[in-house]
């Protein structure tokens, strides 16, 4: 037992002094000068991310605490487009860094305003994401979460119509909170490996259509019951338990869901694995 | 000590701690932290004494242009600040003092080396580099700025037109306008060696006074301490100088095999909690206590070498009939440590002597290193002044005999002859 531990203690004191990061700190933004519409795009390869609204005087801000032998900060406006990178890119001759989430130091907090529209678009690596979308004026957004553990949150109504909404992992784990604040006419997920949670919690102002892709992983699905909830699902080798839910056809139908003011139309395929729904109350 | 004088020693130790108490008190905390940062304050406080002082605080240069570097170096453009670590390469580069002057060219623009200002009814066009000073922006500059070791303050009607990028530095925007991006590194390896920053030398007057403020401080300190250790913790001081004055080589040598295991000790102690899976939630606690712990072994032994060397000189000058008021702890502190604060004394004076002031320098250094070490072994030979075996106090076991009860010793103490008894006469 005591030389297991101090093989471990070996261990952690070698792998932490071969790991030793240049840590650096960058910030970067921009005045909001009346701008009506943004387009952004963040790119975060590793490490912890949180984004949320932030000043109205600033059009976006970035602080971020980065490994500096192996990554670049990337801050480029695009006057005329009005688009916006944001992110870390690899410095190109670092290789690519092997190492447990506890040792991915690196750090990012990105905001945006709450005065422009956005489209939004964010890719992730290896990343624990927290991003708070409420409070934004979302007109897009697109998400890869390639290796993550991403929470997305519309904890407040978008302050803009949102068109579409697309998200995707590979071997991830995504939790999306409050979809019915997002008003998004239309969301689409495709996973790879994972585990998928969709809370369509909210304030819903208007119907919505989603379309879940799932290899190997299980959806849960939450589910309000004040909206009209059509839900075809196409699997293979899943599980699945429609609780609540009246079949007609090839599909499942909340009950009421013909008088209901707003609908909210789910097309699942999954391969293996298993859904799962909760009503919320 | 007398009762009046006892007084007068209480209130001025009352005034010199109370204050610290009551300043320290809200900051207080379970983590150990004001311990590090006691011990911390104290060692700065030595190295201002050990050392020559220097300001951390690199004044900017004078302001002054940046002349235009010559055709064979390659200009710094900065007209795209979007990717700022190429910027600052470049800057690394060009910001090399070629024979001993700096020179730089900026494509549509300016270098300026120390502080800058743009006035209110100023207006500049084109880029601006400022090297280790503050850009004040009140008017107008219709380009981008860079900064090298400097803030960029945006005053209220201030405009930069284009980006902003500081390297080493921070932008203070006070209701200022910028048109284009703020990007800021706070940490920045662009000037390895800071440009004309060596402020002058302080004058010999001043590193003098400097020097014997700190001497004096430094030993005002330990006085207090040393007070504040005689009135609480007498016993343990004495037996401390006492080992220090009886074993003296035995404290010395003791000392430098205990300075060398410090480390070993602490790393064993971290390893062995560690391993005990249960003694990890100790170790912030342990790692704290041992290091007060060897402060006050070394501070306190310190003040007991004192204490020893003012009770021989004080014992001597009784010895020789002088007639001294009150011949206690306090005083032998006072004497002791005047002894040793005179040799600092002498070099704050005549430091500033070549060749003469390092010599005594070092001789300060190394008697102090000395008696410290030989204060620190006593300290833990004598366990902090509890064991008595080294302080020449125990009576020999040879003579813990039954005789010892009522007999006059036979050895180790002569016998005094008692004033008008009778040697006893052979063959009454």
């Amino acid at each position: 037992m005591r030389g297991l531990l101090l093989s471990m203690l070996a261990l952690a004191v070698g792998a932490s002094a071969a790991s030793a990061q240049t840590m650096r700190p960058f910030s970067t933004y921009r005045q909001w000068h009346g701008e009506t519409s943004t387009s952004a795009r963040l790119e975060f390869a590793a490490g912890a991310l949180r984004l949320a609204a932030g000043r109205p005087a600033e059009l976006y801000r970035m602080d971020v605490l980065y490994d500096a032998d192996r990554y670049q900060p990337m801050s480029d406006f695009d006057a005329a487009r009005g688009d916006v990178t944001l992110g870390l890119r690899t410095a190109g001759n670092g290789g690519l860094r092997v190492v447990s989430k506890g040792q991915l130091r690196q750090t990012a907090s990105v905001t945006f305003s709450p005065r422009s529209d956005l489209a939004l678009a964010v890719a992730l690596g290896a990343v624990d994401g927290d991003l708070e979308l409420g409070g934004l004026r979302l007109t897009n957004l697109e998400l890869e979460a390639g290796a993550s553990r991403a929470t997305v949150r519309f904890s407040e109504p978008n302050a803009a119509r949102c068109r579409d909404a697309v998200l995707s992992s590979g071997a991830a784990e995504l939790t999306v909170l409050g979809l019915g604040n997002s008003r998004c006419d239309r969301i689409a997920f495709e996973g790879g490996v994972g585990r998928v949670t969709l809370d369509f919690g909210g304030a819903w102002t208007s119907s919505s259509r989603v379309s879940v892709k799932m290899a190997l992983g299980a959806v849960a699905l939450r589910l309000p019951r004040q909206i009209g909830v059509r839900l075809t699902l196409d699997k293979f080798l899943a599980t699945f338990d429609p609780q609540g839910l009246v079949r007609r056809g090839t599909a499942y139908l909340s009950p009421g869901y013909d008088q209901a003011a707003r609908h909210l139309d789910i097309d699942i395929t999954t391969a293996v694995g298993g859904v799962t729904i909760d009503w919320l109350e | 000590m007398r009762a009046p004088s006892r007084r007068v020693a209480l209130v001025a130790l009352a005034a010199l701690v109370v204050p610290r108490l009551a300043f320290a008190a809200p900051r207080l905390n379970p983590t150990g932290a004001r311990a590090v940062e006691l011990v911390h304050g104290f060692w700065s406080l030595v190295s201002d004494v050990a050392g020559p002082t220097a300001d951390t605080q690199s004044p900017h240069p004078a302001p002054q242009a940046i002349p235009q570097a010559s055709a064979g170096q390659a200009p710094v453009p900065l007209d795209d600040l979007s990717k700022p670590t190429a910027i600052e390469a470049q800057l690394r580069s060009a910001l090399r003092p070629h024979d001993g002057a700096l020179r730089i060219t900026v494509p549509n623009g300016t270098a300026r080396l120390g502080d800058f200002s743009i006035g209110s009814n100023e207006s500049i066009s084109g880029h601006l580099l400022v090297v280790q000073g503050t850009a004040d922006i009140y008017g107008k500059l219709l380009g981008n700025l860079v900064t090298v070791g400097g803030d960029v303050v945006l005053h209220p009607g201030g405009v930069v037109s284009g980006d902003i990028l500081t390297l080493g530095g921070e932008v203070r925007d006070e209701g200022g306008e910028i048109g284009g991006e703020v990007r800021t590194f706070r940490s920045t390896s662009v000037l390895a060696t800071p440009i004309e920053t060596r402020p002058a030398p302080p004058s010999a007057i001043e590193t003098l006074f400097r020097r014997l403020a700190g001497a004096v401080g430094v030993f005002l300190t330990l006085g207090a301490l040393g007070f504040g250790l005689v009135m609480f913790g007498r016993p343990n001081l004495e037996v401390v100088s006492d080992t220090v004055s009886h074993s003296f080589g035995r404290a010395f040598a003791t000392g430098l095999l205990g300075q060398l295991l410090l480390l070993p000790t602490f790393g064993m102690m971290v390893v062995g909690l560690i391993l005990s899976v249960v003694g990890i939630v100790l170790l912030p606690f342990a790692v704290v206590v041992y290091a007060l712990l060897v402060v006050v072994a070394a501070v306190g032994g310190y003040l007991a070498v004192a204490h020893a060397m003012g009770e021989t000189y004080t014992r001597r000058r009784l010895a020789l009939g002088v007639m001294i008021g009150s011949p206690n702890s306090y005083r032998y502190l006072v004497v002791g440590l005047g002894a040793l604060g005179a040799l600092w004394m002498a070099w704050a004076l005549f430091g500033w002597v070549p060749v003469a002031g390092d010599l005594i320098r070092g001789a300060a250094i190394l008697v102090t290193w000395l008696l410290g070490t030989a204060g620190f072994g006593a300290a833990l030979l004598s366990r902090a002044g509890i064991r008595e075996n080294f302080a020449g106090r125990l009576i020999p076991p040879e003579a813990l005999t039954d005789e010892y009860l009522w007999a006059t010793p036979q050895f180790g103490v002569t016998a005094a002859k008692r004033p008008g008894s009778r040697t006893p006469t052979r063959g009454l």
